[in-house]
């Protein structure tokens, strides 16, 4: 493998031109001086020339000429002379010579990552930067999701009842994918927290953000809870590291390995501990104004049932509505279940719609997404929604729950039964008057995916 | 290629005229929907960091839902522009990207960016000012394209 004296990062915010030409630039000075270079663009097609470890290793020097994150911590230890894109058009000459003259600055491990990381806050407005760490927890969520969702719904060919040993459809392959699919269903929240953490402060943020959302997941707070616990410990460690700045320098290795993590995670936790507390009483809570409501009109219940389901999908306030539905399932009542059932289904099949009807206005990944909600949906996995609302709460989570109510109304309009509590419409076969259950959940459905895909629309187009 | 579009001559006196000219062309020859949105777009890149770049070239460029292939529109303005560009001098040559904003690795971007790259030429920067018709532009730029996919 060649050796290059200098290696170089650019790259700028639309990543079309400016990368380019600073890479064009740098090259063209360092071969004017006969000097090896090499530069890695991270443009819009994505990194390329990316340097390798071995090539990191082995440089003399690094220029970062970047208006954009080139994960600089990788540079940990070397020199680095750290300039915007344009200087490295402008001044391509000046700044090879500077790098070979022995200018810039040693980088330490987590100092030089911290400085960037403030420097890139406080240029950019709060909403995009909340916006940028949620996508940061979604990008990182969305296979966990769809992995563990179609194991789950791969089961339930079997069988809805195919893992339970205690159950005739019992069947040993069957159980087995669904437990996979369990566990990396359960990865779900603690990824998510996790990685918004470290979209807000980088590799220590975490540590901090897995433990955080591990404890939002076991105290059922669902999703929301692990948007919670992302932004709560990215925002604990960033306030860790500007209190211990005044440490000397030489406890920096310290810091990364032991104080940061510690403290971070002692800190979140307790907080997140807190936090989860009460969701067994609101659980609770909601259970019992559920059931007041269990005899009353089918307008004003499917509402009720539709906005619980939708809002957190998963949350306390969705299992209130779920085991409700169950516990009145065991006592013979199947027609309010059918309305809980619609409207946990309606959600993933909302984000099929929107990308099928809308799709152009989609990312490639969240369009794929959407598609594999048709699966998840159909066979009542709720989850399936959840990296389309976490990436937009405030917007997706009124739409979901619009379109869950009229699944939920309409459902309990036709006088729907299913005696089943999971599975989706792969209890069909069981359910009476299952073909205007089906045409209630896609009216609810397909409302919903049109909003979604007219909000989409909307969003994408002013920016 | 046949998404490069080449105008000589334009008169425009200002940056926001420019991205005026620009946008509407764009939907004129077909290849964005949204003039409005365009525009934005060109705005916005702009307040990200300026596009002027040095010698009287200026290379603007938005990323749109509107755009619907990638394209290049080339402009030679009878009146220098001010544009703040990073050596102060006002623009003249105006070569401006257009991206879809779905588009991903697709060699169409590559070739926007060879565009990009091109400007760092000297070579190409003389010949282009020598240049004075839409053909000769045009010649000058797929040859210079030819010659870069070669290498």
């Amino acid at each position: 493998m060649a050796k290059y004296r200098l290696i170089v990062a650019t790259g700028c915010p639309t990543g079309i031109a400016h990368t380019y030409m600073a890479q064009e630039a740098l090259e063209q000075a360092a071969k004017k001086k006969g000097i090896s270079i090499k530069v890695e663009t991270h443009g819009q097609v994505g990194v390329e020339n990316r340097l390798t470890d071995q090539e990191i290793i082995e440089a003399e020097a690094v220029i970062i000429a970047a208006d954009k994150d080139v994960q600089p911590e990788r540079f940990a230890g070397k020199r680095i002379i750290d300039v915007s894109v344009s200087k490295g058009i402008k001044e391509a000459d000046q700044l090879i010579a500077a790098a070979l003259n022995g200018e810039g600055v040693i980088s330490e491990k987590v100092e030089m990552a911290e400085g960037d990381k403030e420097k890139q806050h406080a240029q950019q407005s709060i909403g995009h930067s909340i916006y940028k760490n949620l996508m940061n927890g979604v990008s990182h969520m969305l296979p966990f999701v769809v992995s563990g969702g179609v194991l789950i719904a791969i089961s339930f060919l079997w069988g809805i009842y195919s893992a339970d040993p205690a159950n005739a459809q019992y069947n040993e392959f069957a159980a087995n994918l669904n437990r996979i699919g369990g566990f990396a269903m359960s990865m779900m929240v603690p990824v998510l927290s996790a990685f918004i953490a470290e979209g807000i402060a980088k590799r220590p943020g975490l540590v901090v953000g897995f433990v955080g959302g591990l404890i939002a997941s076991d105290g059922g707070t669902g999703f929301l809870g692990g948007i919670i616990s992302g932004f709560l410990a990215g925002y604990v460690v960033l306030g860790l590291i500007k209190a211990l700045k005044p440490l000397p320098k030489t406890l920096d290795g310290l810091k990364a390995i032991f104080l940061y993590p510690v403290l971070g995670v002692l800190i979140t936790g307790l907080i997140m501990t807190v936090i989860s507390g009460p969701m067994a009483s609101i659980n609770e809570g909601m259970m019992d104004f559920l059931a007041g409501f269990e005899n009353s009109s089918p307008l004003v219940l499917g509402v009720i049932v539709g906005c619980m389901c939708a809002f957190d999908m998963g949350g306390p306030i969705n299992k209130a509505a779920y085991v409700t539905g169950t516990a009145l399932l065991a006592q013979g009542n199947t027609s309010f279940m059918a309305g809980v059932s619609a409207a946990c289904i309606a959600p993933p099949l909302i984000t099929g719609f929107a990308v099928l009807l809308f799709g152009k206005y989609f990312e490639p990944n969240e369009k794929n997404a959407g598609l594999v909600n048709f699966i998840l949906g159909s066979t009542h996995i709720t989850e399936g929604a959840i990296p389309f609302a976490a990436k937009d709460p405030l917007r997706v989570l009124p739409i979901m729950m619009l379109g869950s109510s009229i699944a939920a109304v309409l459902t309990y309009f036709f006088r729907v039964q299913v005696p089943a509590p999971h599975g989706g419409f792969l209890v069909l076969p069981v359910v009476t008057h299952g073909l205007l259950w089906v045409l209630a959940i896609l009216a609810g459905s397909i409302a919903g995916g049109v909003l979604l895909g007219l909000v989409q629309k909307r969003k994408s187009l002013s920016v | 290629m046949e998404n490069l579009f080449v105008y000589t001559n334009v008169a425009a006196n200002t940056r926001e005229a420019v991205f005026a000219f620009l946008s509407a062309k764009i939907v004129e020859v077909g290849k964005a929907t949204n003039e409005q949105a365009v525009k934005i777009g060109l705005k916005q890149r702009e307040a990200e960091g300026t596009t002027g770049m040095m010698d009287g070239f200026a290379i603007p460029h938005a990323k749109s839902e509107s755009i619907e292939e990638p394209t290049i529109i080339i402009l030679k303005l009878t009146n220098a522009v001010a544009w703040d560009s990073l050596d102060g001098q006002p623009i003249k040559y105006v070569i401006a990207l257009f991206i879809p904003a779905a588009e991903a690795g697709t060699s169409h971007l590559a070739l926007l960016s060879q565009m990009a790259r091109m400007l760092m030429d000297e070579g190409f920067k003389q010949a282009f000012i020598t240049a004075s018709t839409q053909e000769e532009i045009v010649g000058l730029i797929d040859f210079k394209l030819e010659g870069m996919l070669k290498k």
